[in-house]
């Protein structure tokens, strides 16, 4: 009966990732988090459904409220697994290393090829695209409601925490 | 679905431990208890569920499954919120724009990350933490991959591939 479960399991999150997998290839330009929930969220009903293919007879509605979310449980943590190498600045690194010759490059190359320049101009279009900032031609930053909204939490966050030196 | 409180009530004690860990012990790296944390309570949610509801059909393994999934995703959340907004970059940049006014240009908010030294802001605390991690491997020049490191670059780029997300690194 464990197997089973860890078998039905296996196939829940395998078949999220493939589809998760063919939709960013189809839509590369689309963001791939919304792709994650849109496909978890979509496929519930089937996998509420698909307790007879899986188990060969019929689960409780119960059991199958319960399949529903060990599903969107998995969707959850192929959101969680995505933002590593999407979001992550010390996975960039590493890969920047691996990419070079020998697998080597002395701090100036590496901050070269992967500037802060870059990092904070990218961000910065991202927070503007998520109106969370608005950026003018002279590059004057300004805060929207959504941004002074995010700083607070921040702040707030930080102060909860006592956290007084970050990255 | 009553089952379902036990991970709730986890979770919620999962926060408290962090919280108090960090606030007033100040750890170097605090994943480490995260991860003790969570691995303690996902132990504990265990024993609970199958003290009051047994597993004696398919509907009990998936209520537990379920129930331990569902808490170390919550676990799990906290845990990358606390990294990436709070301690990461992304954080760091929104708090700095907040809270000081100076900052609201792009080029003074490059400039105060670039600073003087070999080093930017970036690199100063990742590459450390890289090496002192058994990462990446330096003789005060040059910055080596070590197999550790090429392992997870590798793996790193097979998800770029497999998810196109092209190079990464939180730039589109």
């Amino acid at each position: 009966m464990l197997s089973q479960v860890a078998f039905a399991s296996a196939i829940l999150l395998l078949s999220q990732t493939a589809m998760v997998a063919a939709l960013a290839a189809l839509r590369p330009k689309s963001n791939i988090y919304v792709t994650i929930v849109l496909v978890a969220l979509v496929t519930s009903p089937v996998v509420f459904y698909s307790d007879a293919l899986l188990f060969g007879r019929r689960l409780t509605v119960e059991g199958r409220l319960f399949l529903v979310l060990v599903h969107l449980a998995l969707g959850g943590f192929l959101f969680h697994f995505i933002t590593l190498p999407d979001r992550s600045v010390t996975l960039r690194l590493l890969v920047e290393l691996e990419r070079a010759p020998e697998h080597r490059l002395s701090v100036p190359m590496l901050a070269g090829r992967y500037s802060v320049r870059s990092m904070i101009g990218s961000r910065l279009t991202q927070l503007a695209d998520g109106q969370f900032i608005a950026i003018d031609a002279s590059g004057r930053l300004t805060l929207r409601p959504r941004g002074n909204w995010f700083g607070r939490f921040v702040t707030g966050g930080r102060r909860l925490f006592r956290i007084t030196s970050a990255n | 679905m009553l089952r379902l409180i036990v991970p709730l009530a986890a979770v919620a004690i999962f926060f408290a431990c962090s919280w108090t860990t960090v606030r007033f012990f100040h750890p170097r790296e605090p994943r480490r208890f995260f991860l003790l944390y969570a691995l303690v309570l996902l132990v504990a949610t265990t024993g609970v569920i199958l003290h009051y509801w047994p597993i004696v059909s398919e509907e009990d393994a998936f209520g537990l499954l379920a129930a331990l999934l569902l808490q170390l995703l919550a676990c799990l959340t906290m845990w990358n919120a606390f990294y990436s907004l709070l301690w990461g970059f992304s954080g760091s940049l929104m708090h700095d724009l907040f809270t000081d006014a100076h900052l609201r240009d792009r080029e003074r908010l490059i400039k105060s990350y670039e600073g003087d030294g070999e080093m930017d802001r970036i690199l100063a605390r990742r590459v450390p933490n890289l090496v002192r991690g058994g990462w990446v491997a330096t003789d005060g020049q040059w910055l080596t991959l070590r197999p550790k490191g090429r392992l997870m670059a590798i793996g790193t780029l097979v998800s770029f591939k497999v998810f196109s997300l092209g190079m990464g690194g939180g730039i589109k």
